[in-house]
C-alpha cells in the first residue's frame, strides 16, 4: 500500500434512479414551500414598496424593514422562525409553514426594491394620462402601473424564484424533507455522498433551466405586441373579438364624426 | 396687466375660469397670477416660448398641477384653491372635473401594455362603468372617428407617433368631454406626421368643440383661434381674437412671431 492512495470507490448511479420517487417529491416540497412564499412574497413586497415610496413614518419603516431582512440568511430565518417563534407565541409551526414564513420574511424585501424600481421607471405621463381620463389613484394604480410594473418586474421576479428554491436547501435542519434532506437520508443508508449530491446538483440545475424557460414565456405573453407560439394562443381569443369589431365597424354606413 | 374681465363672452356661457392663478415650484414662482376665460365653444390658443407657463397654464386647468392659490373654476364650481372664506361657491372633486375636460398630451401617454382599442375601453369601463361590449362598440366608433379602426388590435409600439396621437385624441373624446385640453400635441412628431393630427383637432374645432390648446404651430392658430394669448416668463403679454396674428402690438410678440414664422 502506497502512503497516499485511497481506498477504491465503486460508484453507484443507480441508486438515484431506484429512489427517483423520494427526489421527485423532495422537489415538489421544494417548489411547493418557494411557490407559496413566493405569492406572499410578491404581496407583502407591493405593500411594502409602495410605503417605502410614500410618507413618513411608513417609508422609514419600510426602509428598515428592507434593509434588515435583506441581511439575514435564510438559514438563520427559518431557525428563527421554527424554534423562537414557537416559544414566543407558544405555537408550533410545521416545517412547512415555518418554511414559508421564513422565505417570505426574507424575499418581501427584495420583492419590495424590485417592485420599487419598476413603478419608478414608469413614466409619470402614464398616471397623468389615467387621471386625466377621470380616473381614481386607485383605478390608476391597479390597470395602468402595476400591469406595466410587473412586466418589468418579471425578470427579476424570476431570479428571485430561483433563488427561493436553492433557499430551501437550507430547511434541510428543521425536517423539511426536501431536495437535500431526502439526499442526507439516502446517503445514510448507501453512503454515496458523490453520487448522491451530485444528482441533487443536476435536480436543482435542471429546475432552473425550466424556471427560466417558463419566465421567459412568461415574458413574451406580457410583451407588447406580444411574441411568439403560447402568447398567441393566449391572446387568440382578445383578437377574435377585435377583428370583429373591425369588421363590424368597417361595413357599418353610419357616417363617420370627422 | 390685460384685463380677462373685461372681454365680452359673446360666445356663449363660460366653461373655464381661471382668476389670479399662481403656481410656484419651490421657490420660484412660474405663474404670476393668471387670469383666463374660456366660454362654450372656443377656441383658446397659448403659445410663446419654453418655460413661460403655458403647459402649466393648461395642467392647472384639470388640477393636474394644483394651483398654490387663484381660483380654477368650471361652470361655476370652484376646483382650485379659491377663496376658502368664501362660502357660496360650491366646492368640487378634481375627480369630476377631470371626467368632464379631456386633455391630449406632448408624449401621447397611451398605456403601452393595452392595444388602442383597449386604450379606450379602460377609462370607458372604470370610469364610465361601461359594460364590456357596450365599452368595445363605442372604442372602435371612436377609432372608425380618426381613421384608425384597422389599428384596433395593435399596441402603440406598433404605431407611428401621429396615429399614436390620433387615438390618445380619441379615447380622450369617447368619454363625450366638455372641453378638451391639448398640450402641444404635434410637438414629438415627425414634421410629415403634424398634418395628420392637425387635420382631426381642425376638424373637432370645426364641429364646435370648446378647445384650449398650447402649440407652437402658429399656422393652426392662425386658421382656428378665437382667443389667442401670449405669454412670457410666467405672465400674459398680449391677447386678441381672430386676426391677432397680424394686429398684435407688443415688442415682444412680435419679436416672438418673428423668430417662429
Amino acid at each position: 500500500m502506497t502512503p497516499f492512495s485511497v481506498r477504491s470507490v465503486t460508484y453507484d448511479w443507480g441508486i438515484v434512479w431506484d429512489n427517483r420517487d423520494m427526489f421527485w417529491w423532495g422537489l415538489v416540497t421544494a417548489l411547493q414551500v418557494s411557490a407559496v412564499a413566493l405569492v406572499f412574497s410578491m404581496v407583502f413586497g407591493l405593500v411594502l414598496a409602495l410605503g417605502r415610496m410614500g410618507k413618513r413614518p411608513g417609508s422609514i419603516l419600510a426602509a428598515i424593514y428592507i434593509n434588515v431582512f435583506r441581511g439575514i440568511p435564510a438559514l438563520v430565518s427559518v431557525i428563527w422562525v421554527y424554534f423562537g417563534w414557537s416559544l414566543l407565541v407558544g405555537f408550533n409551526f410545521s416545517p412547512f409553514q415555518a418554511g414559508v414564513i421564513a422565505l417570505t420574511l426574507l424575499y418581501s424585501a427584495f420583492f419590495a426594491e424590485i417592485f420599487r424600481s419598476a413603478l419608478t421607471a414608469l413614466s409619470p405621463g402614464q398616471s397623468e394620462a389615467g387621471l386625466a381620463l377621470g380616473m381614481s389613484s386607485a383605478k390608476v394604480f391597479f390597470f395602468v402601473k402595476l400591469p406595466q410594473a410587473t412586466k418589468i418586474a418579471i425578470p427579476n421576479i424570476g431570479n428571485m424564484f430561483i433563488g427561493m428554491v436553492k433557499d430551501t436547501s437550507v430547511f434541510t435542519v428543521i425536517g423539511l424533507v426536501e431536495i437535500v434532506r431526502v439526499t442526507q437520508n439516502l446517503n445514510s443508508t448507501y453512503f454515496q455522498p458523490f453520487v448522491l449530491f451530485t444528482a441533487a446538483a443536476i435536480i436543482y440545475v435542471v429546475l432552473a433551466f425550466v424556471l427560466d424557460f417558463l419566465f421567459r414565456t412568461l415574458e413574451k405573453i406580457l410583451s407588447t405586441p406580444t411574441k411568439g407560439f403560447m402568447a398567441t394562443l393566449l391572446t387568440a381569443r382578445r383578437s377574435s373579438r377585435i377583428n370583429k369589431l373591425i369588421e363590424v365597424h368597417d361595413n357599418s354606413l353610419s357616417p363617420k364624426i370627422f | 396687466m390685460i384685463d380677462e374681465q373685461a372681454r365680452p363672452s359673446a360666445l356663449g356661457e363660460v366653461t373655464v375660469q381661471l382668476r389670479d392663478v399662481r403656481k410656484t415650484f419651490g421657490t420660484k414662482e412660474v405663474l404670476h397670477g393668471i387670469d383666463l376665460t374660456v366660454s362654450k365653444g372656443e377656441h383658446v390658443v397659448l403659445f410663446g416660448p419654453s418655460g413661460s407657463g403655458k403647459s402649466t397654464i393648461l395642467r392647472s386647468i384639470n388640477l393636474l398641477e394644483i394651483p398654490s392659490s387663484g381660483s380654477v373654476q368650471f361652470k361655476g364650481v370652484e376646483y382650485g384653491p379659491g377663496d376658502s372664506a368664501d362660502k357660496s361657491v360650491t366646492r368640487g372633486n378634481p375627480l369630476e372635473l377631470r371626467r368632464s375636460i379631456g386633455m391630449v398630451f406632448q408624449q401621447f401617454n397611451l398605456f403601452p401594455h393595452l392595444t388602442a382599442l383597449h386604450n379606450i375601453v379602460l377609462p370607458l369601463r372604470s370610469v364610465k362603468k361601461l359594460s364590456r361590449a357596450d365599452a368595445e362598440e363605442k372604442a372602435a366608433q371612436s377609432l372608425r372617428d380618426v381613421g384608425l379602426l384597422q389599428w384596433a388590435g395593435s399596441f402603440p409600439a406598433q404605431m407611428s407617433g401621429g396615429q399614436q396621437q390620433r387615438v390618445a385624441i380619441a379615447r380622450a373624446l369617447s368619454l363625450d368631454p366638455e372641453v378638451m385640453l391639448f398640450d402641444e400635441p404635434t410637438s414629438a412628431l415627425d414634421p410629415e406626421l403634424v398634418g395628420e393630427v392637425l387635420g382631426v383637432m381642425r376638424r373637432l374645432a370645426a364641429m364646435g368643440m370648446t378647445m384650449v390648446v398650447v402649440t407652437h404651430e402658429l399656422g393652426f392658430a392662425r386658421e382656428v383661434g378665437d382667443h389667442n394669448v401670449f405669454m412670457e416668463d410666467g405672465r400674459i403679454v398680449e391677447t386678441g381674437g381672430r386676426g391677432f396674428f397680424e394686429s398684435c402690438h407688443h415688442p415682444r410678440t412680435q419679436a416672438f412671431m418673428g423668430s417662429v414664422l
